[in-house]
């Protein structure tokens, strides 16, 4: 490698070749955000005002915490495409549960459960098999979406008006579903940054045969990530019903890509190891701002998606200058 | 000689020269090869054999020399030329696609197809057989590949290469992982081969069989060539192949003091490698650099694997300090106070993406109470080891991708000291570390020991072998072959043991 060690000195100069702009992602998305939001801001005053911030944080409380759960399992090397499905089958099992007269709270408490043996089961599965956490989930995907069609009957099912503090309710004023998205994003940074469990999790995503090497119980961190994953989609499936107070079994559909998407724009790779939670949030409200510009813009919803997709790859693409430019 | 070998030379190098940062992989070879001679090239790892047969192939380039093939001049070959020429390799490692046919392999990339991109399934299996039936041997063209022996799947690359017609084959280690028998059928064929017409170079680490069918042999020692041999009675003298495979002087070396070994703290009982091979056992004692030696293939990857639980084990008994402990998995050892510096960086000692920080303290976490990481306390304790091991990084944040090699395995290191285990088991210290930098380690290594360590270190560099260890154990077809003390522990001593010359009066394979 090196012949003269006081050489090395100069490896480090060789990150800084591009503008500090690039190389911190999230900083550079912070820009993309406030640049965003002034030009929204200049072309429809609405866009700027208090009431439609918080509208757009209404909007992606979801998503949010959803993303949470796909960065902590894309961080350590996995994924979970059947978090969607996750959500509409507990969705579905809540109001089915209010629907036959059951208990509200213990609705709430199964409806919360499921996600977490599906993330158990998840993690099972892609730890014992040691097949691709993608082509597993996908599969998964299906099996929990098929379950909620079954007990749904493919039927719209109602909260019965039950249960709306989650998703409706107000703190001091605040919209209880956005201080549910502010404490997730916290408690999962803290998560990753200052706890052991966290720092394993990086580390396996990072090199799983270093970590299998360095004592790690592999197999086990995986299960407790997935059913942890499941945890919090959970929570995002309560706040949901909460929220539109009736749901068919598709209710979380897509939520898995663009969670993947909001992950991926934030700066968290594929191949696990990187990316940090306060990206992986301004991955979300990007989505959620370009979103909410665009409708008060008017531009047609078919826009929006296209608006989306350029979007993550041009995301994709700023992240990996650099390993395009060291090759 | 000369005069009666000038027309039919099809290879000849004149004073090669090829320099890795901080090594010289080939110093003034000159090199000849004739029509449809066997030539055997001869040598420890790292020789240079493997670079030297890289350039005739085109993978490296020369930094100066010239090359002469088929009369003509060239500076250096590219993969393409090299082929074009008529020179052919078939390489150790597997390169057949186990899914495919042995004619689709035999016939992969050139396929005969018709114009409209077709496959002629017909006329590929027909050419296979043809080049099968002509080497006299026995293999299905239409069986998949991944269905037939490793000795199978080594004709099929024999095959395939014949396919191209080629005018030089160049052999590395092609019985590395045969038995008696097929040793037997693959030397024919290397006769047959020549008898072509086709010049053949083979490289082998056993020197029975080179004696048995070399016209000539070429000795390499570090980067040189020692000597060219002829061999017209097939009947070599093996001990003094062996002595120009040594010869080096050692005195240049890492010189280390001698340092006072204690008690036994590991014992290892019958231990059992692979399915079917005899039992092992031996110890280590506090203080001591236990070295492992043998060649690729001979077991020593299967006795660290083994000892660090990374394979269920077939079977066999640990003792630490008396005790015996049950070793399952990495993390058995680990808590048993075992670690294991691997010999791939890279792919299993570092996450290279990840801090010198993050690095250092994974296996150790528990060293810290509780679940929540104090930060700053990591940082001063990973400050410390960068401080200690003399890790130059500019900050302990930096990713250890940017570090140089031998900072890099300073860091592993630092993360078992980190760690504070009291067995090291380092295989291959110091692979792709500059000079420099080795003796670095080599200083690490022996302070290690003298603080207390217990160290086992596999390694092919015999230099560093001798230079460190206390005692030396040589591993060959998976069982210990003999224990080498103080005086014996000599390059003849060890290369005689682990190339098979010297049996100790055991069977031989």
């Amino acid at each position: 490698m090196m012949d003269n060690p006081k050489s090395d000195g100069h490896l480090t100069t060789k990150t800084t070749n591009l503008p500090a702009l690039f190389k911190n992602q999230s900083f550079f998305l912070l820009i993309v955000i406030i640049l965003l939001s002034v030009i929204f801001g200049s072309m429809n005053p609405r866009f700027l005002t208090w009431g439609n911030l918080l509208a757009v944080f209404q909007q992606i409380t979801v998503l949010g915490i959803a993303t949470m759960a796909m960065a902590l399992l894309l961080i350590s090397g996995g994924i979970d495409l059947s978090i969607g499905s996750m959500i509409g089958l507990s969705s579905v099992v809540i109001c089915t549960l209010i629907m036959r007269g059951s208990n509200v709270g213990l609705a709430i408490l199964i409806g919360f459960g499921i996600p977490v043996i599906c993330g158990f089961i998840n993690g099972v599965i892609v730890s014992k098999s040691k097949c691709v956490p993608l082509i597993v989930t996908l599969g998964m995907n299906y099996v929990y979406y098929g379950l909620a069609l079954v007990i749904s009957q493919g039927l719209f099912l109602s909260m019965k008006g039950n249960f709306q503090f989650l998703g409706r309710g107000r703190v001091f004023g605040v919209p209880m579903p956005m201080i549910i998205v502010i404490v997730m994003v916290f408690a999962t940074h803290f998560l990753l940054t200052y706890t052991k469990y966290g720092r394993r999790l990086v580390a396996m995503g990072g090199n799983e045969q270093l970590a299998y090497l360095s004592g790690i119980n592999v197999d086990r961190l995986k299960i407790m990530n997935y059913t942890l994953s499941g945890a919090i989609i959970g929570l995002a499936s309560l706040v949901l019903v909460s929220r539109l107070g009736n749901v068919l079994a598709n209710a979380g559909e897509g939520y898995e890509l663009r969670a993947l998407a909001a992950a991926i724009i934030g700066g968290v790779t594929f191949e696990g190891g990187r990316g940090t939670i306060a990206g992986t949030f301004l991955g979300v409200i990007l989505l959620g701002i370009v979103q909410n510009g665009l409708n008060i813009l008017n531009v047609s919803s078919y826009f929006q998606t296209l608006a989306v997709g350029v979007i993550i790859v041009v995301a994709v693409v700023v992240s990996n200058l650099e390993k395009i430019r060291n090759r | 000689m000369i005069e009666a070998g000038k027309r039919d030379y099809i290879i000849q190098a004149h004073h090669i020269f090829k320099t890795f940062p901080g090594v010289k992989a080939l110093s003034n070879v000159s090199f000849d090869l004739h029509q449809s001679e066997i030539h055997c090239i001869v040598g420890e790892n790292g020789a240079g054999k493997s670079t030297f047969i890289k350039i005739l192939t085109g993978s490296l380039r020369p930094d100066s020399g010239e090359l002469m093939v088929h009369g003509k001049n060239y500076k250096y070959l590219t993969p393409y030329l090299s082929q074009t020429l008529g020179i052919q390799v078939i390489y150790q490692e597997n390169i057949v696609v186990p899914q495919m046919t042995v004619a689709e392999n035999v016939f992969v990339g050139r396929e005969k197809a018709t114009r409209f991109g077709l496959i002629r399934y017909q006329e590929t299996i027909q050419a296979t057989q043809k080049i099968i039936d002509s080497l006299k041997i026995h293999l299905d063209p239409e069986a998949p590949v991944e269905k037939l022996s490793p000795a199978e799947q080594q004709f099929v690359k024999i095959v395939k290469s014949l396919a191209y017609e080629p005018q030089v084959l160049i052999m590395d280690e092609p019985t590395a992982m045969f038995n008696v028998n097929d040793v037997k059928v693959v030397l024919d064929l290397v006769k047959d081969i020549s008898q072509r017409g086709i010049s053949v170079i083979y490289i082998s680490h056993r020197l029975e069989e080179i004696s048995e069918i070399a016209d000539r042999i070429t000795v390499f020692k570090d980067g040189q060539i020692v000597i060219t041999h002829d061999n017209p009675d097939k009947n070599f003298d093996l001990n003094l192949l062996t002595r120009e495979m040594v010869g080096r002087s050692v005195e240049t070396f890492y010189k280390k003091d001698k340092n006072t070994i204690g008690e036994v703290v590991m014992e290892v009982k019958n231990l059992k490698l692979r399915r079917h091979s005899p039992t092992i056992r031996f110890n280590l004692r506090k203080g001591e650099i236990l070295g492992i030696a043998g060649l690729v293939g001979s077991g020593r990857t299967e006795l660290v694997r083994a000892l660090f639980g990374m394979d269920r084990k077939v079977s066999g008994e640990v003792l630490l300090r008396g005790k015996p402990v049950n070793i399952r998995s990495p993390q058995d050892s680990i808590r048993a106070g075992i670690g294991l510096i691997t010999e791939d960086r890279h792919k299993t000692g570092l996450a290279l993406n990840l801090s010198v920080i993050k690095n250092t303290t994974i296996a150790g976490l528990d060293q810290y109470p509780g679940g929540i990481l104090n930060l700053n306390q990591e940082k001063k304790d990973v400050e410390h080891f960068i401080l200690d091991l003399d890790i130059k990084t500019p900050s302990p944040h930096q990713e250890v991708r940017f570090l140089s090699g031998g900072n890099q395995q300073k860091v592993v290191l630092a993360r078992w000291l980190f760690k504070n285990v009291d067995i090291l088991i380092f295989d291959e210290p110091t692979i792709g570390i500059d000079v420099n930098s080795k003796n670095e380690i080599y200083k690490l290594i022996t302070e290690l020991a003298k603080e207390g360590k217990s160290i086992v270190m596999v390694s092919s560099e015999l230099p560093e072998l001798i230079a460190l260890s206390d005692r030396v154990l040589v591993v060959k077809n998976g069982r210990i072959i003999t224990e080498l003390n103080d005086q014996e522990i000599t390059e003849e001593n060890i290369i005689s043991y682990a190339f098979g010359v010297t049996d100790d009066g055991q069977s031989k394979e």
